[in-house]
């Protein structure tokens, strides 16, 4: 069988000739052999083609999932990658090494943004607990700091539903949405409890830091605004809306 | 034509297809770029058009996909906003997903759309290399990609990603393009030869 697949990519990369192409073109309908090789080529191709968007569809999917750690879209993940994709997360390491490198070396280049992200990473990895406690609360905070987020969702749902009016099921909840990376439903629970007189309301901080995580058109300002509502009213997170509003 | 001349495109959106018309890691870097900057997309698709999160996620990666390659050769021409351009694609992925989910809901195995290499061959040529095309064994070629060997199927996804051979030579620290061409045919040729073993 004659090897004609040098022939027939020089024809896809439309580097022949105007009469090569024609004469390529008339070998399909009167050659078969020659026609199953394009066929073989175009069917090889594509079948790669699909490989190559399958392998950017997992990358992207960690890059979602980066951005919202506990929703896991597809379980089943692929134990092959090829080279490239490997190569790029060794950059993403190097990068972010790179980054907490300059973050802790020169704070003052960090956007308000990353400094949420950082707020968010530091302060919500585990809510605390009081010890030797078993009752629906800790249970629940046991699984959020267990990064059961789900089940720990389940357990304040249920709670929220019998105790309308608890300030702090609704904060619990509002921070596993914003862990969840769900900022609508977030926002939802911090705003229910931001007219409550308390000694201490995180609420509108809260607000703020959901809001330039979501980062639609017109979140920053709204942020911004409710950062110096912390800061002007004294309010809970005042130290940290103080260094957000210096990075602005 | 000049795409950066475009008042249509803002200096954000310039960078991205920029960075993801140049090579290696700043392609990958644009490509992070836009598939995060209108990931909110996977939203409007939960709410706007019911579809679930893995639909929606689906459909919005597949934008990004097809986004992808498209500026890479060059048939994006500037003349809308990146966000209209992206939201278009989207949209008409979303009929695409609602026609079939319509007409194949019973059906399992859907066989795999040729038609955009075809469009280079004449339409009298077109029906019989379709034709062969169509007795394709999906599954089979699939399986055996991964026994081409690793360079190989590197070196060939690469090529069916739209990267030249010039690229390729670049990522893979191949000498020359030549050298690569050669390389990537003769990798075709092993996949050809695995397939047709059985």
């Amino acid at each position: 069988m004659q090897n004609y697949l040098e022939y027939i990519d020089a024809y896809f990369q439309r580097t022949l000739e105007a009469e090569e192409i024609k004469r390529f073109e008339k070998k399909i309908t009167e050659d078969k052999e020659f026609a199953d090789e394009v066929a073989f080529y175009l069917s090889a191709k594509q079948s790669l083609k699909a490989e190559a968007d399958r392998e950017k569809k997992e990358w992207f999917r960690e890059i979602m999932a980066q951005e919202r750690p506990v929703i896991d879209i597809n379980q089943h993940r692929s134990a092959k990658r090829i080279w490239l994709y490997r190569v790029s997360a060794a950059a993403a390491v190097l990068i972010c090494v790179f980054f907490a490198w300059y973050f802790f070396f020169s704070n003052n280049s960090v956007s308000p943004q990353q400094m949420a992200d950082k707020y968010i990473n530091e302060k919500f990895k585990t809510l605390s607990v009081t010890m030797g406690e078993k009752d629906s609360l800790q249970e629940g905070l046991r699984l959020y700091n267990t990064e059961q987020y789900d089940s720990a969702l389940k357990q304040f749902e249920s709670m929220a539903q019998r105790d309308t009016g608890n300030y702090k099921i609704k904060n619990y909840l509002g921070i596993i949405y914003l862990r969840l990376g769900d900022y609508d439903k977030a926002l939802q629970y911090f705003k229910q409890f931001e007219n409550e007189t308390l000694y201490s309301n995180p609420s509108k901080f809260q607000q703020a830091i959901t809001l330039l995580k979501r980062n639609l058109p017109g979140d920053r300002q709204r942020a911004k605004e409710l950062l110096e509502q912390v800061k002007d009213n004294d309010l809970e997170g005042k130290e940290t809306a103080l260094k957000l509003l210096d990075k602005w | 034509m000049n795409l950066f001349n475009k008042p249509t495109l803002s200096i954000d959106e310039r960078e991205i297809i920029d960075s993801i018309t140049q090579n290696g890691a700043e392609r990958k870097k644009g490509e992070e770029r836009l598939f995060n900057r209108y990931a909110y997309f996977i939203k409007e698709a939960v709410y706007k058009y019911s579809l679930s999160e893995e639909d929606g996620f689906d459909l919005y990666s597949d934008t990004i996909i097809s986004a992808i390659e498209k500026i890479a050769n060059g048939s994006f021409q500037g003349r809308s906003s990146l966000k209209t351009w992206l939201y278009s694609i989207f949209h008409n992925k979303y009929v695409d997903l609602l026609r079939k989910k319509t007409t194949n809901k019973n059906s399992i195995h859907q066989t795999l759309s040729i038609s955009d290499l075809l469009l280079e061959i004449s339409d009298h040529s077109k029906s019989i290399v379709q034709k062969l095309v169509d007795k394709t064994d999906w599954e089979l070629l699939r399986e055996r990609l991964v026994q081409v060997g690793e360079n190989c199927l590197q070196m060939l996804l690469l090529w069916a990603d739209g990267y030249s051979d010039k690229d390729i030579a670049g990522l893979m620290e191949y000498k020359t393009p030549d050298v690569v061409k050669t390389t990537r045919l003769r990798c075709l040729e092993k996949l050809k030869q695995l397939y047709r073993k059985t």
